[in-house]
């Protein structure tokens, strides 16, 4: 397991840098939209209306986007977490926790690729 | 030198591998000057005071990078500290994340082979005789200002170690090459003379891991050349990411 992690390593952490900036940017310009200027009537509610919504999020672009924004927080969350267990874990980096954790980001990345791949 | 009337209780950390069996820390009450570094004081006790007290320095100039040493709980360059930034009463203790030789004398061993780990000289790949086509005519590889300034920074470091008694992940994973060694190797990855990245990126990738840097920021935070080591470990880990795709596109010689 570690020999694996130590060689998947460059990717994981691409895939977790790239979660890093989407959850700071793009995740947090959609909160703002959606969260608060949409409510306090800054932003017309039928600009994301389902069809035009829709329309957007099933373009090429639009998919990605959004396939970002399901996938590589997942990533994030995943390594996060792991750096977490291995200061939990006196610093041992083979536990099956980070296995375990990316299985699960890399499960629910194919899912959200399918997902997206329907719209 | 003038008695002062301002005195201040230093405590330090002592053990003498002959003897003890955990270090102890030992108090003494001493007259302080105004504008004495915390250094001065260490020198004072081993001048004064009780000559047993081991410690190292040099320059006394925030150069050589040898007084390092943790100063109630933080590591600092003793030469470059204030005592008047403290007040009554300071502790003074080895570098954290290092074995004691004595008292304040840490081992740099371990650190010292991870620095020779990225070969922090500049690497051809190929022998001089046959790379006289990319010397100048003083027999040195030209280099332009605005090359020089990609990696002037990363090559401040006074190998003080204090970057590696922050490190959190270096408390944690002793092989973690750790900050000081990774901005060395970056250095270098970065010099426009220097074709050796791809050995350096491999050892970033593989027993150095450097990716386990989790960006805690420590070590820029207590440099004291403001070298940005973290910057540099950061972008280390995108030139080895870099390094590792094209990898997997181009096919290498001799991999
Ligand atoms: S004595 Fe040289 S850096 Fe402090």
């Amino acid at each position: 397991m570690k020999h694996l992690l130590l060689k998947l390593e460059p990717i994981i952490w691409l895939l977790f840098g790239a979660g890093l900036s989407i959850g700071t940017m793009l995740l947090t310009g959609f909160v703002i939209v959606v969260g608060l200027a949409i409510p306090m009537g800054l932003v017309d509610p039928s600009a994301l209306a389902y069809p035009r919504a829709h329309a957007l999020a099933s373009s090429w672009l639009g998919r990605l986007v959004v396939l970002g924004l399901i996938a590589l927080p997942l990533w994030k969350g995943a390594h996060h977490i792991r750096s977490l267990s291995v200061d939990f874990n006196g610093g041992d980096r083979d536990g099956a926790v980070g296995g375990l954790l990316y299985l699960a980001a890399g499960i629910c990345s194919v899912l959200g690729i399918i997902a997206v791949a329907q719209l | 030198m003038a008695e002062s009337n301002r005195h201040m209780r230093v405590e330090i950390l002592r053990f003498d591998p002959d003897k003890d069996e955990v270090p102890k820390s030992q108090e003494y009450e001493i007259p302080v000057e105004e504008d004495w570094k915390v250094l001065d004081a260490i020198n004072y006790i081993k001048d004064e005071v009780d000559p047993s007290v081991s410690h190292r320095w040099s320059c006394r100039m925030a150069v050589c990078g040898s007084c390092g040493m943790m100063v109630n709980g933080e590591p600092k360059l003793t030469c470059k500290t204030s005592l008047a930034d403290y007040e009554g009463s300071i502790k003074i203790e080895p570098l954290a994340n290092f074995p004691i030789v004595r008292d304040l004398v840490v081992d740099m061993d371990g650190f010292m082979d991870k620095f020779r780990k990225v070969k922090p000289w500049i690497v051809r790949a190929k022998e001089r005789a046959e790379d006289m086509e990319n010397l100048n005519e003083k027999g040195t590889y030209s280099q332009s200002p605005a090359e020089l300034a990609t990696f002037k920074q990363f090559s401040m470091c006074i190998n003080c170690l204090l970057c590696y008694a922050a490190c959190p992940v270096i408390a944690n994973e002793p092989d973690f090459i750790g900050p000081a060694a990774i901005a060395l190797g970056h250095r270098y990855n970065l010099d426009s003379r220097d074709e050796g990245d791809r050995g350096r990126n491999e050892i970033f990738r593989g027993e150095g891991t450097a990716f386990s840097c989790s960006f805690a920021n420590e070590c820029s935070e207590v440099c004291p050349k403001n070298v940005d080591p973290a910057a540099a470990v950061n972008q280390a880990k995108l030139g080895a990411v870099v390094d590792w795709a094209k990898g997997l596109i181009l096919p290498r010689e001799g991999a």
